[in-house]
């Protein structure tokens, strides 16, 4: 994806279509730079090095925990 | 006794009169629906008001006690649900009209647990609607007023249950913490907010937010209430497949007063975060005072810190999207325009990048525990500033400008992601009169520590017994 953007227009209409949002409405226009933020304070996760490590889909307790 | 005392009187205190039959729940409730009729013009903490069932259920409650059948230190206590606890017969909003006349056929399980405590429901109470925002703001059943200063936010999204408790007009509420919602409200509006291990009180019956971060948690005045409704609501419920099975405790052994030698963890990188002055002082005052009481503080260093808005928010928005999807696609123009935008932007989130937020949270996790290794505690601000106004989009924290859920949520989502217990106890006040809040976090399973140490600094601080102007 080019420059600062993390979504072109073109693929959020697109993908906004495919989750069943109207891509006629007029409210998009603002849906858009606010995903537009969300998807680049997200890239921050590309910061973190996490290796091997599983994901960990909810909490569980460890046995140090015990 | 003066009716409002009876409303400001803890759950403890009034368990020992009610024990002893110097006071009657009877009483106690009529205190406390005269206290909602006075006050919740102004504060809007109830969004479902229930005086006929409260009345009738504090008779049956007299008429037990008198009769020797006394149930424990619950029994005849005034509680308060959020409304997205569902309560058989009882609709149960989620605090969006879209719900106005939903009313699920069971209770959910933690309003059984209080039932069988004797616990008396005076109704359901007000929150960010879903549960997704940290302001307590509705516009559907109108914005939720800090008793402090009703001008001002109570914090969210268990809006309703902070102010309540805070004005006296339930003497325990429940909320529920996805990003910090039990210990917002409870920082801005001057509680005790507990957050417990994830699983350790069930989340069924609940409306989900977020499937792995949800976690329900008492609102109350003091800690040794935080104790006694932990006693009631904890423990392994089969409905609910996060439920662990643990031995409970009796959590008022934690109150001993005796924090010597105990090893609280102060973040470094918490303090570098924006941050208002007078709240900085306030928790500095408080380690000072821990300090006093012999506990063993020191600086640690928590680096992962600046990637928990990431990871938490990727978790959360994906998740919260995933459950409304269908409500999303046929009521999406009736929901609260704030929420909808959220969970529309959560449909753009990949599966590789919910899944990346979950490798992270493995990564953040495993660091929280290696600092506990060293510490008994962690230690923070539960907010980074008081209370805003109503409606304001950003706030002003220290020397920056930073947006208001950003800001609300710095210091409270470290702990949902770990999933272990932390509580909001109120540390000071701003020059302007409004509740600072001080965080203890600790390690999974180790309420009884939490407990412990805001237990001991509640006691020797007399910030718990200052009540609200309304």
């Amino acid at each position: 994806m080019p420059g600062d953007n993390p979504i072109s227009r073109n693929a959020f209409l697109y993908l906004a279509a495919q989750a069943g949002l109207d891509a006629n409405s007029p409210h998009l226009d603002e849906l858009f730079p606010y995903v537009q933020s969300v998807l680049s304070s997200i890239r921050s996760l590309d910061d973190i090095d996490v290796g091997i490590s599983e994901p960990d889909m909810a909490f569980k307790p460890s046995p140090e925990d015990k | 006794m003066d009716a409002l005392e009876l409303c400001y009187l803890s759950a403890g205190e009034l368990s020992r009169l009610i024990k002893t039959q110097d006071v009657s729940p009877v009483e106690i409730i009529d205190a406390h629906l005269a206290r909602i009729g006075e006050t919740d013009t102004t504060l809007n903490s109830f969004i479902t008001l229930l005086p006929e069932q409260a009345r009738a259920a504090a008779r049956r409650a007299e008429s037990e006690i008198q009769s020797g059948n006394y149930r424990g230190p619950l029994h005849g206590i005034p509680v308060g649900l959020k409304d997205l606890f569902n309560t058989g017969g009882v609709r149960t909003t989620s605090g969006s009209r879209i719900f106005d006349n939903f009313v699920p056929d069971q209770d959910c399980t933690v309003a059984t647990r209080f039932q069988q405590a004797g616990a008396i429901l005076l109704g359901k109470l007000n929150m960010h609607p879903f549960a997704y925002g940290p302001t307590g703001e509705n516009a559907d059943y109108g914005h939720m007023h800090n008793p402090w200063n009703p001008e001002l936010i109570t914090g969210g999204s268990s809006g309703g249950s902070g102010s309540a408790t805070a004005a006296g007009q339930c003497t325990i509420t429940m909320g529920s913490d996805t990003g910090g919602s039990v210990r917002i409200p409870a920082a801005l509006c001057g509680i005790v907010g507990l957050k417990p291990t994830y699983g350790l009180v069930s989340r069924h019956g609940l409306t989900p937010l977020s499937w792995c971060l949800d976690h329900p948690g008492p609102m109350v005045r003091t800690v040794e209430d935080a104790a006694l409704a932990m006693n009631a609501i904890a423990g392994h419920d089969p409905n609910d497949v996060a439920s662990i099975r643990e031995a409970i405790p009796d959590y008022t052994t934690a109150l001993t007063g005796d924090v010597r030698r105990l090893k609280i963890g102060v973040p470094r990188e918490f303090f570098e975060a924006p941050l208002d002055p007078e709240v900085a002082a306030a928790v500095q005052q408080a380690i000072s005072q821990l300090e006093h009481l012999g506990a063993i503080v020191t600086e640690v260093s928590f680096p992962l810190f600046q990637h928990a808005q990431a990871i938490s928010g990727t978790i959360l928005m994906a998740e919260a999207s995933a459950y409304h999807r269908d409500l999303l696609a046929k009521d999406g123009d009736k929901l609260y325009p704030p929420v909808r935008i959220r969970l529309e932007a959560g449909l753009f989130i990949t599966a590789i990048d919910y899944l990346k937020a979950q490798q992270a949270r493995s990564v953040f996790n495993h660091e929280t525990r290696q600092i506990l290794t060293d510490v008994d505690l962690l230690l923070s601000p539960t907010e980074p500033v008081t209370a805003p106004p109503i409606l304001a989009e950003k706030v002003q924290a220290g020397e920056q400008t930073i947006g208001t859920t950003a800001a609300l949520t710095q210091y409270t989502r470290p702990y949902n992601i770990t999933g272990g217990p932390a509580i909001s106890v109120p540390c000071g006040f701003s020059e302007s009169g409004m509740p600072i809040g001080l965080q203890l976090a600790g390690k999974p399973f180790d309420e009884l520590t939490v407990l412990r140490a805001a237990h001991a600094y509640e006691q020797a601080t007399n910030w718990h017994t200052r009540r609200p102007p309304i």
